[in-house]
């Protein structure tokens, strides 16, 4: 009997390689690595999804939207409300946060899709804020004083919490990449990509582009929710000012405008080096400066790379293949 | 955009040596083996960017002086103390990681808290697995979920943070004659101001005072005139107000432009305790009633704290900071004299032992003598309500003379009597 033979995509072999390596290093502590790298880790991690996200609208569409940590935030608070009930699991936690921020993601583009340019990217930024101000007046979910989860100590088989809230967020951000791939290759990121070139030739070419635009912002909507249910319980304490803070806005559009918008790679290159060196930035300058620096690497990409680190590789390797 | 081949090429060596530079930083940042153990290391995260980027700085300041005198007494355990520290940017988030790099790869000794309830309570988890000692700065109610044994907070909150800290604001109006009947509550909507409104709205239900009007405000809220005017419009005896540094600015401004007509006004207004705001609003804060954790009154004189504030002050000059640092600055010292005290008295580096000898114990400070509940907060609470007397100009000298504030309560540190009312 002949096993059948199972073709993997170099994207699929990679992903499997990075679950297996999180496994290697969380369950059976592979390396011995640092419980701080997993805490690092897990914010790079995040921004990987954040990223991505974003880049759904903004890089595949060309629809800029501010209110990332909106969505952020609904999700982490959408797991304090499930601990606030029962105490419900973080595998409950993400689904819910997900088809809430999904509904939300939806429901933000019915009201706002009309717009276009700056007026779409206000809308989004004055939703984040209406968001906010629900937020502090609902009192269940702590309102404006916070509200605590209490995180055990231990998760069976990876030990510290942190390996698994890492494990975790490394899964995540797989699923959310795969996510973009998917559609990015498919008929429906090629009505994206037209939408975002022209959005009245798209429509007169026959590209249903409001049901397309609807399927971004509630994939988008979904992922973003998804990378915010585990935050509460990361940090443990959770206010409205610092689940909004437009530190996710911000670097959910730098990291795809650094490594590239346009494709699914770009944002996952973006958030691994800007968040890493945030991360690096944050415990060893420890200044004004790692803002600064952050400024620079920006500026010093839309300058150098203004298609990001892929549009530059490809520019690069491009002109390399025309020399020839 | 074309380049030629050799430009390209030197580019990208240039980006390949930069990328092999900056993980070798990374490596040697994040890998270095700890270093010889002849020092004390104490650790912790700071807001030197962000929203508490003034206080933080200032806190850094007074935790720095802490560490140059105990080195000149001759350290901790016979070694000398030396400070890590990294800034959280105000931002949560920054907090887990930061303390896993201070106690796995930077090896520290002891970890103490950053300022400000959102900052601290992300590495309670971290502390708690580890069992260390934590003492905390100005975080309120912080261990009222977690109940960790080793946590102490030095804001003299008091064991009941949310009613003891608008305590001396009734206490004092209830003791004029005839009493206030009626109270307005106001505040912004955000931890600290909604705590304590919750706080004052307890005792106002207790004392039987009639709330005339209860109502909160959006933290960026620009003008504050149709807020004191609405307040002005139900005339009640009494106004508290929960507010941060920008709205108690405005609110002080508005009372003083509409003219508000009240007995006693202030509570929990963040912000007034500041040097560059009290400069700012100058004679408007006469016969405002607000809560303070030390003011240059001769009750207040503990030892040591006059000796500190000169070496801050002369420290703070051209920094940014807080030049008088009254405020949050003498406990900043004073929550890392308490854990060198129990270092020094149990001759020991143990966390258990440290943190058995903090309960069980009473600490001399700059601050004034301290002991700790079982919940870790003040045993007893210390939230000074002074009154702003006698302000006649803007110039910071005024604010360090005795007398401008004028500590009404508690009994035992009253420094002078309330002027009052506050305007008829």
């Amino acid at each position: 009997m002949k096993w059948p033979a199972v073709k993997l995509s170099p994207f699929w072999l990679c992903a499997a390689v990075i679950a297996l390596l999180g496994i290697a290093v969380t369950i059976f502590d592979l390396f011995n690595i640092n419980t701080f790298i997993f805490f690092a880790g897990y914010v790079v991690l995040q921004y990987v999804v954040l990223a991505t996200a974003w880049n759904i609208m903004g890089g595949y569409m060309g629809y800029v939207n501010f209110g990332t940590a909106g969505f952020f935030a609904v999700g982490a608070y959408a797991s304090v409300v499930l601990y606030n009930l029962f105490q419900a699991p973080l595998a409950l936690m993400i689904p819910f946060a997900g088809v809430v921020c999904a509904l939300l993601g939806l429901a933000m583009g019915y009201l706002t899709l009309r717009l276009r340019g700056v007026f779409f990217a206000i809308a989004t930024l004055a939703m984040a804020i209406v968001l906010e101000t629900l937020i502090i007046n609902w009192e269940f979910v702590g309102g404006a004083t916070g509200a605590y989860i209490l995180r055990s100590r231990e998760q069976a088989p990876f030990g510290d919490y942190i390996e698994f809230l890492f494990f975790v967020m490394l899964l995540l951000a797989i699923f959310a990449v795969s996510v973009a791939r998917w559609l990015e290759l498919s008929r429906t990121g090629r009505g994206f990509v037209a939408i975002r070139d022209d959005e009245i030739a798209a429509e007169c070419a026959g590209v249903p582009t409001l049901r397309l635009k609807l399927i971004a912002t509630t994939v988008s909507g979904f992922l973003m929710g998804v990378a915010g249910a585990p935050f509460a319980l990361y940090v443990s304490f959770i206010e409205p000012s610092s689940a909004f803070n437009l530190i996710y806005a911000v670097n959910a559009i730098a990291m795809p405008m650094i490594g590239g918008a346009t494709t699914w790679l770009g944002p996952v290159i973006g958030a691994l080096l800007l968040g890493t060196v945030q991360q690096v930035a944050t415990v060893t300058i420890s200044s004004e400066l790692n803002l600064l620096i952050v400024g620079v690497v920006l500026v010093f990409f839309v300058i150098v790379a203004p298609e990001g680190i892929v549009g530059l590789l490809k520019k690069w390797f491009g002109g390399r293949r025309d020399d020839r | 955009m074309f380049m030629k081949s050799s430009e390209k090429s030197g580019l990208r060596g240039w980006l390949k040596r930069s990328l092999a530079m900056a993980i070798l930083a990374g490596a040697v940042a994040l890998g270095a083996p700890a270093q010889a153990n002849d020092t004390i290391k104490i650790g912790f995260s700071m807001a030197l960017t962000g929203g508490l980027a003034g206080a933080g700085k200032g806190a850094l300041i007074a935790m720095q002086v802490w560490a140059e005198d105990t080195n000149a007494a001759g350290g901790l355990l016979g070694k000398q103390v030396e400070l890590i520290y990294y800034d959280d940017q105000t931002n949560p988030a920054n907090v887990p990681g930061i303390y896993t790099k201070l106690l796995d790869i930077d090896d520290v000794d002891f970890v103490v808290s950053g300022y400000g309830t959102n900052l601290i309570a992300p590495a309670m988890p971290i502390v708690m697995q580890r069992g260390l000692v934590f003492p905390s700065l100005f975080g309120l109610a912080v261990n009222e979920k977690f109940n960790y044994p080793n946590y102490f907070q030095i804001m003299p909150a008091g064991p009941e943070p949310l009613t003891d800290w608008s305590k001396g604001f009734y206490t004092v109006a209830m003791a004029q004659d005839p009493p206030p009947k009626t109270i307005a509550l106001v505040g912004a909507d955000a931890e600290f101001a909604k705590n304590a409104v919750k706080g004052a709205r307890i005792q106002a239900e207790e004392l039987g005072l009639e709330i005339v009007y209860d109502e909160s405000y959006h933290p960026k809220t620009p003008d504050f005139t149709p807020i004191v005017n609405a307040i002005q419009a139900r005339n009640p005896d009494m106004v508290f107000v929960g507010s941060y540094p920008p709205d108690s600015v405005g609110m002080v401004k508005a009372a003083t432009e509409v003219g508000l007509k009240t007995k006693i006004f202030g509570g929990g207004m963040v912000g007034l305790q500041f040097a560059s705001i009290m400069t700012a609003l100058g004679p408007k804060l006469n016969g405002i009633v607000n809560y303070d954790f030390w003011v240059p009154e001769p009750t207040l004189k503990f030892e040591g704290v006059e000796a500190f504030l000169a070496k801050y002050q002369k420290a703070a000059e051209g920094q940014g900071v807080d030049p008088l640092g009254y405020y949050l600055q003498p406990y900043a010292y004073a929550y890392l004299q308490v854990l060198g005290q129990a270092i020094n008295a149990t001759n020991s580096a143990d966390h258990a032992v440290i943190g058995e000898y903090i309960r069980n114990n009473s600490f001399d400070t700059v601050v004034g003598n301290v002991s700790f509940a079982p919940n870790g907060e003040w045993a007893k609470t210390r939230v000074l309500m002074v009154q702003y007397q006698g302000i006649e100009d803007n110039e910071l000298a005024t604010f360090t003379k005795a007398g401008t504030r004028v500590v009404l309560y508690p009994a035992e540190w009253k420094s002078g009597d309330v002027n009052y009312p506050y305007a008829e």
